[in-house]
């Protein structure tokens, strides 16, 4: 049924918010406005308005769940399509009418092979475009069959050093040497951003969770909403790899990809990758692996802890630190381990040599598990 | 619209520019057929350069163009079949719509077994269920204009989507409330 406060609107009376229901708020104008565009104006009302209606949060959660699920955004018609056609139109309008008019009445008019003559380099520049995007056909892997007839921007680095990409949206890219890096021209108005990666290269992405950012790298694709992390894509090796810095990458294979899109949109989450973590994808045996690097870093250096000098401290407490401080999950059994404490100045050593120090003192041992740190130990008197 | 009065070239190519994605794509819920739909657009963008004249009654360019596209393609597809009068079009159109949903997916703000279930929600809609969402909530135009494009009363058009937001509101209730 519809609630009372739509009825105001169609009578152009103020609308009154708190007699809505869900459906008029997923139906209302301005609120659509909102979730869409989240512009400051529209966030400044709303958040003022919840806090006068509490008790609206809920609906207020539904009603966005619901926009988002019927979505806003749809594909976009490759720009090269469009100046193509823009170009046969304003030849098709330049023609005397005569012509034109018995093009309207044949289906095919001899202007049409004339201009199909005139644009046919377009035309099947476009046609190709279309038939690299379409995700039916099979995936082609390698860097050359991904960019190339796709009209993009290419930096090489020929050189002895790395180099420094901006990228049109922001994002800066640290291209490695024997490194190539290619991206479309209209690369930072489309809804994802796109690009592909052939050699090593450290990307900066920046934040913007409309338009993730995806790199091709062979058969893999790595898609960040805005962080920093690297891709090791040699076409000569025989890994891949995924280190981050910042934030959190997902990774999934083309492979996975197209077959999502085929069959189910909703099966594929990808492998999440944190900082420290190591992504490894073997090329021959297509699998993943995640490791930990050899020497991680800290990634919350200003913790509650700033000088790791323990007295006494209970074990659980220094190994939240120490997981918090590099972001490593540190799995144990705080039952066996609850006897234990430990006294100890852990400052200035690596993220490994304070494990080492650790386990000593508790006589316990270590071992690294899938980008996790595992204890082992039977426990303290 | 109006510089197009002046005979203007450039002006018709910024329209064809910026309208083009939305065209194509509204287009495409009634075809398949992309040659068909490029064809199509060229035709609502010539018979508008003729008659220029007019342009400057028309309020909503993008309106103007999605009622042209849509009886453009729907003529096309009828006298596929059979010749027709100038004024009818079918009733019975199709609508092809499949909505993605893979940004909230990406944003893990929904469970997989959700995810399933909402795709299966969305893909039993129906046809003009479909096309008020679309209109509504991908090219964003008004419950009047929506009506007009359907050739509906406005309060089908209200009705359309409450029904629609109902199957999904029942989804979400239950997520709401069990988490």
């Amino acid at each position: 049924m519809p609630g009372t406060g739509y009825i105001y609107t169609i009578t152009g009376f103020m609308k009154d918010y708190s007699l809505f229901d869900i459906a008029d708020f997923v139906m209302d104008e301005d609120f659509i406005r909102w979730v869409n565009n989240n512009n400051k104006a529209d966030g400044d009302f709303w958040e003022n308005w919840l806090c006068r209606n509490p008790h609206k949060h809920l609906i207020v959660a539904e009603a966005r769940k619901i926009l988002e699920s019927v979505g806003s955004e749809q594909p976009v018609v490759a720009p090269e399509i469009i100046d193509a056609e823009i170009e046969k139109l304003l030849l098709a309008i330049r023609l005397p009418q005569g012509q034109v008019a018995e093009f309207k009445r044949r289906s095919f008019p001899v202007w049409k092979y004339f201009a199909a003559a005139v644009f046919l380099t377009v035309i099947l520049g476009a046609a190709v475009w279309t038939f690299t995007k379409d995700p039916k056909t099979p995936p082609k892997f390698t860097y050359v069959d991904a960019t190339s007839s796709k009209g993009l921007v290419e930096n090489v680095n020929t050189s002895k050093n790395s180099i420094t990409v901006s990228l049109p949206d922001g994002s800066t890219v640290r291209l490695a040497p024997d490194s190539r890096i290619s991206y479309g021209s209209r690369f930072d108005s489309l809804p994802t951003r796109d690009v592909y990666l052939s050699g090593q290269a450290f990307f900066n992405v920046r934040k913007d969770p409309h338009h993730p950012f995806r790199v091709f790298a062979n058969e893999i694709v790595t898609k960040v909403l805005g962080t920093s992390f690297s891709v090791r894509s040699f076409e000569k090796d025989t890994v891949i790899q995924i280190t981050v810095s910042t934030g959190k990458v997902s990774v999934y294979s083309q492979e996975q990809a197209t077959a999502r899109e085929l069959a189910a949109p909703n099966k594929l989450s990808g492998i999440i990758i944190t900082p420290n973590q190591q992504l490894v994808y073997e090329k021959s045996s297509q699998g993943f692996q995640k490791i930990l690097l050899e020497n991680p870093i800290m990634i919350n250096p200003v913790s509650v802890n700033k000088t790791m000098a323990y007295e006494d401290a209970p074990i659980d407490k220094v190994f939240d630190d120490l997981g918090r401080d590099y972001g490593i999950n540190i799995v144990y059994d705080t039952d066996v381990l609850k006897r234990c404490t430990v006294t100890a100045d852990l400052a200035n050593e690596s993220f490994y040599r304070k494990l080492d120090l650790i386990c000593r003192a508790i006589g316990a041992k270590y071992e690294v598990i899938d980008a996790q740190v595992v204890i082992q130990s039977n426990g303290c008197q | 619209m109006r510089r197009i009065l002046n005979n203007e070239e450039e002006a018709l190519a910024l329209l064809m520019r910026k309208y083009y994605t939305d065209l194509y794509n509204y287009a495409a819920r009634f075809t398949r057929d992309d040659a068909m739909i490029k064809d199509c657009i060229q035709d609502v963008f010539i018979s508008l350069w003729h008659r220029r004249q007019t342009a400057a009654g028309i309020l909503s360019p993008k309106f103007y163009f999605l009622r042209a596209i849509k009886n453009k393609v729907l003529k096309s597809l009828d006298s596929t079949r059979r010749r027709i009068g100038n004024q009818t079009l079918p009733d019975d159109y199709d609508f092809f719509h499949e909505f993605s949903i893979e940004k909230i997916i990406i944003a893990k703000q929904v469970s997989e077994e959700n995810a399933a279930r909402l795709q299966a929600i969305l893909a039993l809609l129906s046809k003009r269920e479909k096309e008020v969402i679309y209109l509504k909530y991908y090219q964003h135009l008004d419950n009047a204009q929506i009506a007009d494009l359907m050739n509906i009363g406005r309060q089908a058009v209200y009705n359309l989507l409450h029904e629609a937001i109902r199957k999904l509101k029942e989804l979400w209730h239950r997520e709401f409330v069990t988490q």
